[in-house]
């Protein structure tokens, strides 16, 4: 059967994060399909691009530049819509993320209200702030 | 194997501050020598290296080193220049610092020296010089096993462990301890209750994260850039207030903890009076830790 939900990846070691995303994306309807680390999240995203990737900054092996450096590298991820997350929050980062032409950075902590807009903002077809049915 | 040792060649944070005030904790950015016999681990290239590399060339013997690099900031580099070794063929070179490839490692280090900045390239480097492609699983030099792991300042900072003769020293030059705990102590008003147990699994995650890395070591020698007051108007800038240092180290279970990366604005008494509360901090905790100031020339036998 076709899913006609969304897809949203999350890249983000942080358990609290993916829980957060996890409440909202299903409140959203979209699907949500997070991963603990840049390496595990390679094998989804070498056939899949989402209708959002979101991916933290600052994880313990691999950094979310460099996961979207080599993305942006292959044809299917030349453009995915891209948010990048960070409890870092420097001028420098926020340089290094629009060079990596991500829609926006988006520092830590994210409140709920926040991520409902975000995917409203950013993903066609989710039901953003739209009640429960 | 021979004596194994650390020596600080350079303490101070952000640029070089030599007078005569500060010259008793030293006036050099951040190097750090760390030598096992006849193998020799360099820690950062601020202005310590150029030091470093003349008492090298006065030794003699020696001829082969990795120098490993926290990040590029100026303060951590503006010594390679100078550092007599690189320009002697007799030497043989290995770097490693931030970066996807080796290639990127030696774009980052050699533009620096690019005109109009600097009167001569790398290409007038005459020893073997190569940059190392980065490895996950870490990096081994004779008897050191070097790990690096990220950590909180402005773009990719690399944090340094380093296993050598029984001993673990984890070398973290730049780092602003505690920052998403502040960042939601300001924001709360954006959430709702329901939301602040989640914020509290937050805090309680990078806390782990931030503890996991020095977890035991034997020496930890760490950012302890600001005082409370500064601090309060530095926060963002990527380096720590020392109160949160030495709690850090503490709840660690650090052995020894070396303050560093001392604020350039510093005297040698604002130094030793952070020093002297750090002491305090660490006898009402009822700890062992041990805790000195980085100073530049110290030695200290591993």
């Amino acid at each position: 059967m076709h899913n006609a939900k969304p897809i949203i990846v999350l890249v983000d070691d942080s358990a609290a994060m993916r829980s957060l995303f996890e409440q909202v994306a299903q409140e959203a309807g979209v699907t949500l399909q997070a991963f603990e680390s840049a390496e595990a999240s390679l094998a989804f995203l070498t056939t899949t691009r989402p209708a959002l990737l979101v991916v933290n900054v600052m994880m313990p092996n691999r950094d979310g530049y460099s996961l979207l450096r080599e993305l942006r590298t292959q044809p299917l991820h030349a453009d995915t819509p891209t948010v990048m997350i960070s409890s870092k929050d420097y001028h420098q980062d926020r340089v290094a993320a629009r060079e990596l032409g991500v829609l926006e950075f988006v520092p830590k902590p994210i409140s709920k209200k926040a991520l409902r807009t975000l995917l409203d903002t950013h993903v066609p077809g989710s039901s953003g702030n739209a009640p429960l049915a | 194997m021979s004596e194994a040792y650390l020596r600080f060649w350079g303490v101070r944070g952000s640029y070089a501050a030599p007078h005569e005030t500060h010259l008793g904790v030293g006036g050099n950015t951040s190097c750090v020598e760390l030598r096992a016999g006849d193998h020799l681990l360099v820690c950062d290239g601020g202005t310590g290296i150029i030091s470093l590399g003349d008492a090298l060339m006065r030794e003699g013997g020696l001829k082969e080193m990795l120098v490993v690099f926290t990040h590029y900031h100026w303060d951590h580099i503006c010594g390679l220049p100078f550092f007599q070794p690189a320009f002697s063929p007799d030497w043989r070179i290995r770097f490693f610092g931030p970066g996807d490839t080796a290639a990127d490692i030696e774009r980052r280090l050699s533009d620096q020296m690019k005109a109009p900045y600097f009167p001569v390239e790398t290409e007038t480097w005459m020893a073997d010089i190569s940059y190392v492609e980065p490895h996950r699983d870490g990096l081994r030099h004779g008897p050191f096993e070097v790990c690096h792991f990220n950590v909180h300042h402005p773009g990719v900072t690399y944090g340094y462990r380093v296993r050598i003769a029984d001993k673990t020293v984890v070398y973290i030059s730049d780092n602003e301890v505690q920052f998403l705990k502040t960042s939601i102590a300001k924001r709360i008003h954006e959430f709702e209750a329901d939301e602040h147990e989640l914020l509290e699994r937050m805090v309680s995650e990078q806390r782990s994260a931030e503890v996991g890395a020095i977890e035991g070591v034997d020496i930890l020698i760490h950012d302890a850039q600001y005082t409370p007051h500064d601090y309060s108007k530095k926060r963002g800038w990527g380096h720590s207030c020392y109160v949160d240092t030495v709690n850090l180290a503490i709840d660690a279970g650090v052995g020894c903890l070396y303050l560093y990366h001392h604020d350039p604005n510093y005297t040698d008494d604002q130094v030793a009076a952070i020093h002297r509360d750090c002491l305090q901090i660490i006898a009402e905790r009822k700890s062992s830790m041990e805790c000195h100031i980085g100073r530049e020339g110290m030695k200290v036998r591993l």
